[in-house]
């Protein structure tokens, strides 16, 4: 065998540390070695072609190349071989730059251990064979889970495109939460102008399957071919008899006794419900922790009233299984709720801001829904205590954001903007009316933001006032919020009549549930994790699922339906092919010594392993063995690792492999 | 005993086995495993203190039976080995008639008589004469008095060693090692087609009775058994040079149960520990 070795400076990244050309002036004796160079940049344009010309000149066999991490180039080098005319799998890897020279400073030391790391890939690639991708078969179809902004600007961009999706909302109605906005920064149009029109498409759309009030239960598979079993929670309503009129939930008895998730609390709704007038499907669903009828058995007032004969008491949760290619993760956030937490929680709560115990103190949100034409007060401005207009309204930001004693260390983002918006659209309803904002710092970072917020300071005289509020209490009806002006050095006093908390967003309870459904990561708020910070942020770490919208990490609308955008996009790369590539560093049984024991199959991450029975000619069963399913088996090496008889090999990290690049150590 | 050879007169005469796996004694006495066919042969069953051997070793060679059940005499620990190889897949609990025999020790010299000095290790501190479930039981039970559980001593001891000592302890100890395999041949655990030791290409395990091969094989068996071993002790019964294998085996299913609450062959429903994952596993050991 002909080995070519050829070993990067990385610039200075490997130069500096360890020398580079007494590396491959070493590595030129080892034996089987015909060719060794060094080059400042192996993985630039000029260095691929020393590789290439070096194959074609010296009918090289294999290639070693001492370099960044396998992670960063492999890909590349292996692409320069290929083109060159040698196997991809005949190039091998010694990483030079994160196990050699960015951990060391002695440059004689580290000289010294490139050359063993350079011997060990030489010993290696001289037990490599030559191997041949795999081709896998691409479903050209989306799951996106999340009806919110994000994920329904991902569907209709992949619908828009002729490729299927299914669109999976937990809620009865898609919108999430920007259907509960009032106006939105920084032009303040009416969110329901710009939102429902999408929602109503996503509904019509004949590329998308709308699955409302459900949730995604498992899901196996891999890239390009998912298999995803969703739940369709029990509506109690038969969706495709309902025609949306509303008697039911007119008649519906139980008027107070819940209240309206979506205007948070702020109003009461009935047993049987939708959300808003503009849902999306407009079907109701029986809330059964609060109906009569599944309360004591009676009642029945919905069924008697309608006329499709719709309702249906004894409906249960349904599973459906859907097929797909890729999986976008759109699932949103929610608010920190800030009331005094119990002594144990992480969270300590906010008690002194006495939320959840004054009436007149409400989260971004609420105000939203005041603010709202929508909403429980038809868009005039009036406290919750005695429907009466706020004359002196005091906004507190960084409440849970910003705050590790009490929060999240991380920045909220949009609320310094929303906090401006709502200061605006209070002052733009209530002329006469004082508005306070208690900020740390102003971040206005965006298109138009910064003018955005000038704006409510200049023009509508909005007072901000640097510096954390303290404490607040009730007195004679007004809320004394006791605070400091930090700019003046100054403590402040206000008699507010209504406190607007721009609480933290948080990641959703069932997150982490759903990354270890989806096998993603998630950060420590439960926020999931991106593959790489700047150049895969929509994508994770499993192949074919993406990310989009706050469920990521805080972000507003354009924001979020940029990144939908973005993971539709990834999606229809997917798409774009036929068939999917796939590296051949595959498990391999040897069906001859494998005894059935099936700890393999215990252990298999991705559900790879298959049960293969082995007949003689007769068709009697001689034994059962272990079988890999090569679509399904990402190459982790856990079964070879506890296979007792070692009788499944990872191909491309054989026994023989790993041997000859230990026992090459052991010579040093 | 009576009972026992009819037993199993009876499940040969109505099919419920094909054949039973049990144990008759010699001519010269010995009690040794035998396989009766017949309801003729159920006569030559007989059961003791001497019936030492786990026949539960034998039944991996008939996993894919297919011609009616297999009889098995087990005593309650070799009920363990059963259970773990119908959980490791070596055999269906349906391809099997189990007749339990209640027992209340076996001898370690199997040239004298049962009594308080000539009994194994592992009844010592058997917990259960009985085993938990059967198709068949047979024997009463007898009460013995057991002696003192010496082995869990000396592990104390073992364990107060510095790694060190108990290096220098082992390698005295497998310095004896002849390589004969027989503890892997009696073990009912041991049934790969192919053991990691005559594996060649590449050779994972110096087979010369070297010390150095003598070590990698004995702690690679040890390792192989974690979390696996059932704790028959046939291993150190059927080992030539008296090298006390059941102290690491012993020691490692005392870690699976401490650390994980698990004992292998317990349970025909509880997943394995070993090919198990769960978030309430403990990772106290990544330091």
């Amino acid at each position: 065998m002909k080995i070519g070795v050829f070993v990067c400076h990385c610039g200075e990244n490997i130069g500096r540390t360890v020398n580079c050309p007494e590396v491959s002036k070493a590595c030129a004796s080892f034996p089987g070695v015909v060719h060794s160079e060094d080059y400042k940049y192996m993985c630039s344009d000029p260095g691929q072609n020393l590789i290439k010309q070096a194959i074609r000149e010296k009918h090289l066999d294999a290639v070693v190349v001492g370099s960044c991490s396998p992670h960063m180039h492999e890909k590349t080098f292996r692409k320069a071989c290929a083109s060159a005319g040698i196997n991809s799998y005949m190039v091998e890897i010694a990483n030079l730059r994160e196990h050699c020279s960015w951990i060391h400073e002695d440059i004689a030391e580290a000289t010294k251990k490139a050359i063993d790391l350079m011997r060990f890939a030489v010993e290696r690639v001289k037990f490599n064979h030559p191997l041949q991708t795999i081709k896998v078969p691409v479903t050209k179809r989306s799951l996106v889970i999340g009806g919110g902004i994000s994920g329904i600007q991902a569907a209709l961009d992949i619908a828009n495109a002729g490729f299927e999706v299914v669109l999976v909302e937990k809620e009865p109605s898609i919108g999430g939460h920007m259907s509960q906005l009032s106006e939105t920064f920084p032009t303040l149009d009416c969110s329901q102008c710009i939102l429902t029109p999408r929602m109503v498409e996503v509904y019509q759309h004949p590329k998308i399957k709308l699955l409302s009030y459900s949730e995604v239960e498992n899901v196996e598979g891999f890239i390009g071919n998912f298999k995803v079993t969703i739940r369709r929670k029990a509506k109690s309503v038969k969706e495709e008899l309902c025609t949306g009129c509303g008697l039911c939930a007119e008649k519906c008895p139980i008027k107070k006794k819940a209240l309206s998730e979506f205007d948070e609390g702020l109003s009461n709704r009935s047993a049987i419900y939708v959300p808003f007038p503009q849902a999306v499907p407009n079907v109701p669903v029986i809330d059964r922790s609060v109906c009569t009828y599944f309360k004591t058995g009676k009642c029945e007032m919905c069924k008697k009233v309608c006329g499709r004969e719709a309702i249906d008491f004894t409906q249960q949760d349904t599973f459906v299984t859907e097929d797909v290619g890729s999986i976008i993760v759109a699932t949103g956030y929610k608010l920190y709720s800030i009331e005094k937490k119990p002594e144990e929680s992480i969270y300590k709560g906010y008690g002194e801001y006495g939320y959840g115990k004054y009436k007149n103190v409400i989260n971004g949100l609420q105000f939203e829904r005041i603010a709202s034409a929508s909403g429980p007060t038809s868009g005039e401005i009036l406290r919750p205590s005695d429907k009466t207009e706020p004359k002196k309204i005091v906004f507190i930001q960084c409440v849970g954001s910003r705050d590790e004693s009490k929060g999240f260390s991380y920045c909220s983002k949009i609320c310094c903007m929303y906090t401006a918006k709502h200061a605006m659209l209070y002052k733009h309803k209530v002329h006469d009316g004082e508005a306070y904002v208690f900020y740390m710092d102003i971040r206005s970072g965006g298109k138009n933001y910064e003018e955005f917020v000038r704006r409510a300071i200049e023009e509508d005289h909005v007072n901000y006032i640097r510096g954390r509020v303290s404490k607040i209490y009730e007195e004679d009806g007004k809320l004394i919020v006791k605070g400091e002006d930090t700019l003046a050095g100054l403590p402040v006093v206000i008699e507010a009549d209504l406190v607007v908390l721009a609480t933290a967003m948080i990641a959703q309870q069932e997150a982490p549930k759903l990354a270890q459904t989806l096998n993603i990561s998630y950060d420590k708020y439960g926020y999931f994790q991106e593959a790489h910070p700047k150049l895969r942020p929509v994508e994770t770490n499993t192949g074919g699922v993406f990310l989009a919208g706050a469920c990521h990490s805080p972000r507003d609308i354009p924001e979020s339906v940029a990144m939908a955008s973005a993971a539709a996009a990834k999606s229809l790369v997917l798409f774009g092919a036929d068939m999917l590539e796939r590296e051949p560093i595959i498990a391999k049984v040897d069906e001859s010594t494998c005894a059935g024991c099936f700890y393999c199959q215990k252990v298999c991450a991705y559900n790879a392993i298959e049960k293969k029975e082995i007949r003689d000619r007769q068709g009697n069963l001689k034994k059962v063995v272990a079988f890999v399913n090569s679509g399904l088996c990402q190459g982790c090496g856990t079964c070879n690792a506890t296979c007792p008889s070692k009788s499944i090999e990872l191909i491309g990290f054989n026994d023989d492999q790993i041997f000859a690049q230990i026992n090459a150590f052991a010579e040093v | 005993m009576n009972e026992l050879k009819q037993i199993c007169k009876d499940a040969l005469t109505e099919k419920k086995a094909r054949f039973i796996i049990g144990y008759k004694e010699d001519k010269n006495k010995r009690v040794k495993p035998f396989i009766a066919k017949t309801p003729e042969d159920a006569e030559k069953l007989t059961f003791s203190h001497h019936a030492v051997n786990n026949l539960a070793v034998y039944l991996s060679r008939f996993k894919n039976n297919i011609d009616g059940k297999i009889g098995i005499v087990v005593k309650s620990c070799d009920l363990k080995a059963v259970t773990a190889l119908i959980q490791e897949n070596q055999i269906k609990r349906d391809d099997l008639f189990i007749i339990g025999v209640n027992c209340s020790g076996v001898v370690l010299d199997v040239a004298k008589e049962f009594n308080k000095d000539n009994t194994q290790i592992k009844c010592k501190y058997c917990q259960a004469k009985t085993p938990p479930y059967y198709d068949a039981l047979a024997e009463e039970s007898k009460e013995f008095e057991m002696p003192d559980d010496d082995q869990a001593e000396l592990m104390a001891k073992i364990d107060k060693m510095t790694a060190e000592e108990r290096l220098e302890f082992w390698n005295a100890e497998f310095e004896k090692c002849i390589k004969c395999y027989a503890c892997r041949q009696v073990c009912p655990m041991c049934y790969c087609e192919k053991c990691i030791v005559e594996k060649s290409e590449p050779q994972w395990i110096d087979s010369s009775s070297t010390s150095r091969g003598n070590f990698s094989w004995n702690i690679i068996r040890a390792f192989h058994q974690a979390g696996r071993c059932i704790g028959c002790h046939e291993c150190e019964r059927a080992c030539p040079m008296g090298i006390p294998l059941t102290l690491l085996t012993r020691k490692m299913g005392m870690v699976a149960f401490s650390e994980f609450g698990y004992r292998h062959g317990t349970s025909l429903t509880e997943p394995t520990l070993i090919g198990t994952y769960s978030t309430s596993d403990k990772e106290d050991f990544i330091k």
